[in-house]
């Protein structure tokens, strides 16, 4: 992959991340009870929201450089979150995690956010309009990062500050656990893909025998084709 | 209780209709997840309608899901087969994601709510489309259902005669690969612009677009109507959607109108290219168009009626209607408030009412706003949002009313948040931007800041019906879709409002009809006296989401845009400085 393109990959998926932490922030909100809470994740979300458009124009200005084929893998469509797993099918963390263990998941992704937005840094050291857009939503992560651990001294005065570096590393470990998955799901992708194409050639045998009038429902009343059948 | 579900495809959608045959909830699961185009299963579409309605299982005779998943599973996998090696992908793509195709409706329903799906049935996605356009119509009886989509089951497109609502009848369909739907999406992709999000876009274009011969002879051999055949055909080695999961289009389009636009691109009318991008979405538009015309002579022929009902995601083309509708044996045609997928749920409800109707009475559904939202159960929350970033003008709502429409004659624009929410994608005044049509400031700031859109895209203006007419040659045919603002309409000759912001570049504008005591009927009597007699109308929500539902959205629509003013059920509110 070339730098340009690499730079275009990185920030498609980073306003991928951003915008489902957008949606993420959105759903506590609109679950939180207390109005303090459903302040801070509402103004959590527009940080996010706000974090995605400027990923995107920054991939607009980088996407001007590239060929029109590799532009159209860019293309932000909003359900791209869902489908790439930024934001789980089962649901909302906050429908699935204790607020503890969510705001301790805010606390902890927001300090790594931080750290891998300063990776992304190298390929716009010429670009200091770029640079400087990153630097401030770094800025916001931080903040974010501290207003969690701000919720977890009023809400859990009785944690200890170990029991918070317990958290921080499980994420840690977690999150390179999941880029070790997905690192070796591609792997995997290459080894079994001429196993998917041979069970596919097998697949594509009866499949073009199948008689497609047989699905015609030509002078039929369609009210009256049974509705258990699947077919 | 009948409870429709749509999903997997395109939108998802969960429609609850009653013994008596009204849609009493619906829900578009976009509009809880807040992700556009969310097309999985309508878990919290379904979570909502039971909790608004205190429904228990028991309450709910059937649920029916809007197509029949083995043979939308199986279609397109028998045509890529046949266009092997290059469809490998696409059949290998297919069978690794078997678990996410609607054949796991039963288990996703298993899961959410166990017992209920004992009660699934599967009816053809085509006949779903139907029953949502019939629901709505006037009439019950002789009348012909025309769909058109990308991709249902297993036909594109299709003709039936609905001799009653137990007896529909189909008379010709169109199978896929060959698609209407699939090829206007192919042609958006090809202009840059999101398939299934940026169709509408492509129509707006188009506006732009000049009659060039060699574009429009081009597109037409693309796809065409055959006459001797009586069918859509298509040469396919354009198009990529059916054997390829990753380009809809080959190069071969490329070769023949020209590079595709990089869709990272910014497109305005100042652009280079922006005229050869026009002229083809006109070229596809126009094709579009006459292909529906001889499709409609062809159901006219088939089964002789004048009353139609235009169903499927093609449906929501309203810039086609005008001219379907001028054809000299159309006296009617209903176009449900949403025609495509998620509309679809509605249809499948529908169909265990019919079912179960055993008195044979049927009464039209004419409620467009059909999503409800309990705003008392956010305004406690929203409190300190509310105190710290916001103050209410008025709480009062008849005073609410009266300034909102006195900042709109100052040229302010204002977001609706009112009540229930509309059914389709197009906002009627209840989660809406609104601002003074005849004002080019207004509705400039309207759609360029507050929305962020490109300047080539129309908006959409809201009038009553006397004004209507007084502007417009209204065609008694879609009188029912200008309810919805699924047609548009062309000025009459010398109209006076010609040069306002609401009328696109070709002299049209995609009309709103106000519903009596709607949202807008009541700012509309205000503004009045001010000789404001037209609202620029459209969705609230940034660019890219799905329309509000919640106050708590509406809100974030202030946090995120230049938005000032918010009309809620409980007053006015303008955001702090």
């Amino acid at each position: 992959m070339e730098k340009k393109e690499s730079a275009a990959n990185v920030l498609y998926e980073t306003a991928f991340a951003e915008y489902g932490s957008a949606l993420e922030m959105l759903a506590a909100c609109k679950k939180a009870i207390k109005v303090r809470e459903v302040l801070g994740f509402f103004e959590h979300a527009r940080d996010e929201y706000i974090h995605t458009k400027k990923f995107l124009s920054i991939l607009k200005k980088q996407g001007i450089n590239l060929s029109n084929k590799i532009a159209r893998k860019y293309k932000f469509v909003h359900i791209g979150a869902l489908k790439k797993g930024y934001v789980s099918d089962k649901g909302y963390l906050i429908e699935t995690k204790r607020m503890k263990d969510f705001v301790a998941y805010i606390y902890t992704n927001e300090l790594i956010a931080e750290d891998e937005f300063s990776k992304i840094l190298k390929y716009f050291e010429d670009d200091k309009e770029s640079t400087d857009t990153i630097h401030s939503i770094m800025k916001d992560e931080l903040r974010h990062h501290g207003m969690a651990r701000k919720y977890f001294l009023k809400y859990y005065p009785f944690i200890q500050p170990y029991q918070l570096m317990i958290y921080k590393y499980r994420e840690y470990l977690h999150n390179k656990g999941r880029k070790f998955y997905f690192k070796n799901f591609q792997i995997l992708e290459k080894l079994f893909t001429p196993i998917y194409f041979s069970v596919s050639l097998f697949v594509s045998l009866p499949l073009r025998l199948l008689n497609q009038k047989e699905f015609s429902r030509i002078n039929k009343n369609l009210m009256d084709i049974s509705s258990k059948s699947l077919i | 209780m009948y409870l429709g579900i749509s999903a997997y495809n395109h939108q998802s959608a969960a429609a609850l209709i009653n013994e008596e045959g009204e849609l009493i909830n619906y829900y578009r699961e976009e509009q809880l997840s807040r992700i556009k185009g969310d097309n999985s299963f309508p878990k919290n579409s379904i979570k909502k309608l039971f909790e608004t309605n205190s429904l228990k299982t028991d309450d709910i005779k059937n649920v029916i899901f809007y197509e029949k998943p083995l043979s939308a599973y199986l279609n397109p996998l028998k045509v890529a087969a046949k266009n092997l090696p290059e469809s490998l992908n696409l059949i290998s793509h297919q069978l690794k994601n078997f678990k996410k195709t609607s054949l796991f409706c039963f288990v996703d329903l298993a899961k959410a709510y166990p017992g209920l799906e004992q009660k699934l049935l599967y009816i053809d996605h085509h006949l779903s489309h139907t029953l949502s356009a019939l629901a709505y119509a006037e009439s019950f009886k002789n009348i012909c259902s025309v769909v058109a989509d990308g991709f249902g089951d297993r036909s594109t497109t299709s003709i039936s005669f609905v001799n009653n609502p137990n007896q529909i009848k189909e008379l010709w369909s169109c199978d896929y690969p060959f698609s209407l739907g699939l090829f206007y999406s192919a042609i958006t992709d090809f202009l840059g612009f999101a398939i299934n999000e940026g169709e509408y876009k492509v129509m707006g274009l188009a506006a732009f677009g000049i009659k060039d011969i060699d574009f429009y002879s081009k597109m037409n051999k693309l796809i065409f109507w055959d006459k001797n055949e009586k069918t859509i055909k298509m040469d396919l080695s354009y198009f990529e959607y059916h054997k390829n999961i990753y380009n809809s289009f080959s190069i071969k389009l490329e070769e023949l109108f020209g590079s595709s636009r990089n869709p990272l691109e910014n497109l305005d009318v100042n652009n280079n290219e922006f005229q050869r991008y026009a002229n083809i979405a006109f070229a596809a538009q126009e094709v579009l168009t006459n292909i529906l015309k001889e499709l409609f002579r062809h159901a006219h022929h088939l089964t002789g009626c004048s009353k139609f009902l235009f169903s499927g995601g093609v449906a929501l083309n309203s810039a086609s209607l005008r001219s379907i509708a001028s054809l000299s044996f159309v006296e009617k045609i209903y176009i449900p408030p949403s025609p495509g997928d998620s509309g679809a749920a509605i249809g499948a409800a529908y169909f265990g009412f019919i079912k179960n109707n055993k008195n044979n009475s049927f009464k039209r559904i004419n409620n467009l706003y059909p999503t409800i939202f309990n705003s008392k159960s956010q305004y406690k929350k929203t409190i300190k949002i509310v105190s710290d970033k916001f103050e209410y003008l008025s709480k009062n709502m008849e005073e609410s009313f009266l300034l909102a429409s006195e900042l709109i004659k100052e040229g302010a624009t204002i977001g609706t948040l009112i009540s229930n929410a509309e059914t389709g994608p197009r906002a009627l005044g209840n989660r809406s931007l609104i601002c003074n049509g005849q004002n080019l400031e207004a509705v400039s700031y309207l759609n360029t800041v507050i929305k962020d859109r490109s300047p080539f895209r129309p908006t959409a203006p809201a009038m009553l019906e006397s004004t209507a007419k007084k502007y417009f040659i209204i065609d008694d045919a879609l009188l029912n879709s200008y309810f919805s603002m699924s047609s548009t309409v062309v000025l009459k000759e010398n109209s006076p409002i010609k040069n306002y912001p609401i009328i696109h570049i070709d002299g049209t504008a995609r009309l709103q009809i106000v519903e009596p005591n709607s949202t807008l009927d009541k700012i509309l009597l205000y503004l009045r006296k001010y000789d404001i007699e037209i609202i620029a109308n459209s969705s609230l929500n940034i660019s890219g989401d799905p329309t509000c539902y919640d106050l708590i959205d509406g809100l974030m629509v202030c946090e995120l845009s230049p938005l000032k003013y918010l009309l809620t059920d409980y007053g006015l509110l303008k955001k702090l400085n």
